[in-house]
């Protein structure tokens, strides 16, 4: 009852003057909306050191910047075709070196799986890839050739691997061949891109061999 | 990991690895430990391209792997290690100050390429070296083998953890991850090689490259036969003893700035004797006699063993503990006054308002109201302090008081979120700009190969003119805000260091 000056009235329950308002005194308004997106700052900020240590790591951090962007770890997204291709894109491409990771010292899921194909290798021309060591066309043409030569010479090889069944990661003997690493990228691309068996489109001989080890007589 | 920390390593991974690898690294972040195939589910990106991600940052000490059962590896993500590329340029500063130019390229190396062999740095290192110093001069190996060494032996690279060595009589198929083992005995050992040569320097002819890609370019440049004697030995950069160096840097600093610059010297003498002795995030270091400073002063600083005694004291009573934070000037965003209220605050420990304005020497009205901005802003806080049971506000004091461990968390939340601001800016002001910047640089590209083909003046000049005077001063102006943006965030990262050291200790103390 004491103390209470009626309904309705404000009053304040505790004691105005310990937080600092004088009695009666004119409350600062009240906030009813969330605070500017930039609000103005009353003083200026401090001004940024400088020195000899801090223009030498400025050139550093700006030098590193660019130096990353051209370092093989720097993945590009692949972009859209453009309509028309300019003349600017070809003599600013920037080369980039290949890195192999240590595959020793990362899970065996890491690495792309070679599946054996028929031939691989006549793939490798619609390659436009991040990192090629060919984008001359007639060097194109030229490989693609030694390639397909290659290539009927080397299926022998793949089907005894398969009738193996070894899931061995091993490298053929193109070893030192950049592409050969590139080329197990794309066919993880081409994989995914269609919907067909890789084995649909290879010829009876090979299909013969996959589909069982022991069986020999004919498919029809 | 906040929001705001999630954002900044989002921006820093994109800056530095590219579109893929920053959706593979943020969901990660996001979402914790997975495995391979839900990576790639949940983010819409190929598996093939997830493997490469995954690699890269791997490379990069940015995500580690873990076997669980049934063969599942799991991968999960280093916020934290993220966040440290930010630091690049000052680690790298430091090893040049300390090591000179090739301990700079050695460190400047392994941070880029992640991990790298001892003899790969070498000969990198070495050549980039060579090309820097006059012709007819290249660099030994064995100069920069010596700077490795050193850098090793003070511990500012390790080695990484190694895969172990597998017997051939291990029975069912490999696991399906190495299980990379720490050996801490041998982290500082560096392997013994010979390695001898000399850096080589990039002939002209092989810059061709651009224009004349050969079909078969050797990966190497020596011989693919030999077998590199370090195989298998990688190293890396020991973040934690740079950050170290950092801490010691920033204490005798604090004290110059409180003291004089002779009673930094000692404290400088102390922690460089604790060095090894202690642990890097140790609350205090081991004890030293005052003997054993005595002895191990610089040779130029002839105090007597009496005044040494004096200063030890002096520094012993200091009510700061010259820990974390150092004097800062100006006062930033409340202004000085403020800053003067806080100190006082935070040197009080608890205060009353009247108190407040009594002590600082400011009026009452204004003292109020640094108060309340300070309080809404969560740097200072109220305390209450009830007299009676029944906690009656008109009954109870209120103090005020800084909470220095929430204050700190608060001001480092704030600091992430002004580098992603900055970072953001300069993106944003780049991409602005791109266009001009493109013309700009197609005309230094013309420029240059003209010269190099021997034009005359004024063919030089009329290129230039491509490039207007107000886009000239465009330019300009583009270059100054991007160097200001740049410079900034190299120092809010250093606020951000002192306060996360802070954080890190205060929270290990018992």
């Amino acid at each position: 009852m004491a103390g209470n000056k009626g309904r309705g009235r404000a009053a304040y329950t505790f004691n105005i003057e310990a937080v600092g308002f004088t009695r009666g005194e004119k409350l600062p308004d009240v906030v009813l909306k969330p605070p500017p997106l930039f609000p103005d700052t009353d003083y200026k900020t401090v001004p940024l050191k400088t020195g000899e240590g801090e223009d030498y790591m400025l050139a550093l951090k700006q030098e590193l910047r660019e130096t990353m962007k051209r370092m093989p770890f720097f993945m590009e997204t692949p972009e859209e075709k453009q309509d028309i291709e300019r003349y600017s894109k070809r003599y600013m491409k920037v080369y980039k070196e290949e890195w192999v990771p240590d595959w020793r010292r990362l899970p065996r899921e890491m690495m792309p799986r070679k599946k054996c194909k028929k031939d691989p290798k006549s793939k490798k021309a619609k390659d436009t890839g991040k990192v090629t060591s060919l984008t001359n066309t007639a060097d194109v043409l030229k490989k693609i050739e030694e390639l397909e030569k290659r290539g009927d010479s080397e299926k022998s090889d793949e089907e005894n691997e398969e009738k193996e069944g070894s899931k061995e990661k091993s490298k053929e003997g193109d070893d030192d061949d950049d592409a050969a690493e590139q080329q197990e990228y794309d066919e993880e691309e081409q994989e995914e891109e269609n919907d067909y068996i890789n084995s649909y489109f290879e010829d009876g001989d090979d299909s013969g061999a996959e589909s069982d080890d022991n069986v020999d007589e004919a498919t029809y | 990991m906040t929001q705001a920390e999630i954002n900044l390593c989002s921006l820093l991974l994109q800056e530095h690895f590219g579109e893929i690898v920053e959706k593979i690294g943020v969901h990660l972040i996001r979402t914790g430990s997975q495995p391979l195939r839900v990576i790639a589910h949940d983010t819409g990106t190929s598996l093939d391209q997830v493997k490469k991600a995954l690699c890269v940052l791997i490379q990069h000490n940015l995500v580690i792997y873990q076997v669980h059962k049934r063969g599942v590896v799991e991968y999960e993500a280093q916020c934290s290690r993220v966040l440290r590329m930010l630091r690049y340029p000052r680690y790298i500063y430091t090893a040049k100050t300390l090591y000179s130019d090739t301990g700079e390229l050695i460190v400047e190396e392994l941070l880029l390429n992640g991990k790298m062999t001892m003899s790969a740095v070498v000969k990198k290192v070495a050549d980039r070296l060579t090309e820097t110093m006059e012709d007819g001069k290249t660099m030994d190996y064995a100069e920069v083998s010596n700077t490795f060494v050193r850098l090793a032996d003070t511990h500012f690279v390790q080695r990484c953890p190694l895969v172990p060595a597998t017997e051939n009589s291990d029975p069912g198929p490999p696991p399906p991850a190495p299980t990379l083992v720490v050996n801490e005995k041998d982290m500082y050992l560096v392997p013994k090689l010979s390695l001898i040569g000399k850096g080589k320097r990039r002939r002209s002819s092989d810059e061709e490259a651009a224009g004349e890609p050969k079909a078969k370019r050797p990966k190497h440049t020596l011989d693919n036969k030999e077998p590199i004697p370090d195989d298998g030995i990688y190293w890396q950069t020991n973040l934690d003893r740079f950050h170290q160096h950092f801490r010691d840097q920033a204490i005798v600093s604090a004290v110059a700035n409180r003291m004089d610059q002779t009673s930094s010297e000692i404290v400088r003498t102390m922690l460089r004797m604790s060095e090894i002795t202690t642990l890097s995030n140790a609350p205090f270091t081991q004890p030293l006699s005052s003997n054993e400073i005595f002895r191990s002063l610089p040779v130029g600083y002839n105090i007597s063993k009496q005044v040494l005694d004096q200063y030890l004291t002096l520094l012993a009573d200091d009510p700061l503990e010259f820990v974390g934070k150092s004097g800062d000037s100006g006062g930033g965003i409340f202004g000085s006054r403020c800053a003067r209220i806080f100190r006082l605050v935070l040197q009080k420990k608890h205060l009353e308002q009247k108190q407040v304005e009594d002590f600082a020497m400011i009026p009452a009205k204004e003292a109020k109201d640094m108060l309340y901005k300070m309080l809404s802003e969560n740097f200072i806080s109220l305390q209450e302090i009830p007299k009676t049971p029944d906690h009656a506000p008109s009954r109870t004091f209120y103090l005020y008081t800084v909470n220095i461990l929430s204050a700190a968390r608060m001001l480092l939340h704030r600091c992430y979120k002004s580098i992603a601001n900055l970072i953001e800016r300069r993106q944003f002001e780049t991409k602005e700009n791109k266009r001009l910047l493109e013309k700009s640089q197609r005309v230094e590209a013309i420029i240059a190969s003209m010269q190099a083909t021997g034009a005359e003046e004024p063919q030089l000049q009329e290129i230039e003119e491509m490039i207007t005077a107000p886009e000239r001063q465009q330019l300009e102006t583009l270059k100054r805000n991007v160097n200001k943006l740049d410079a900034s965030e190299i120092q809010v990262d250093e606020t951000i260091f002192l306060l996360e050291s802070y954080i890190e200790s205060t929270m290990k103390r018992p």
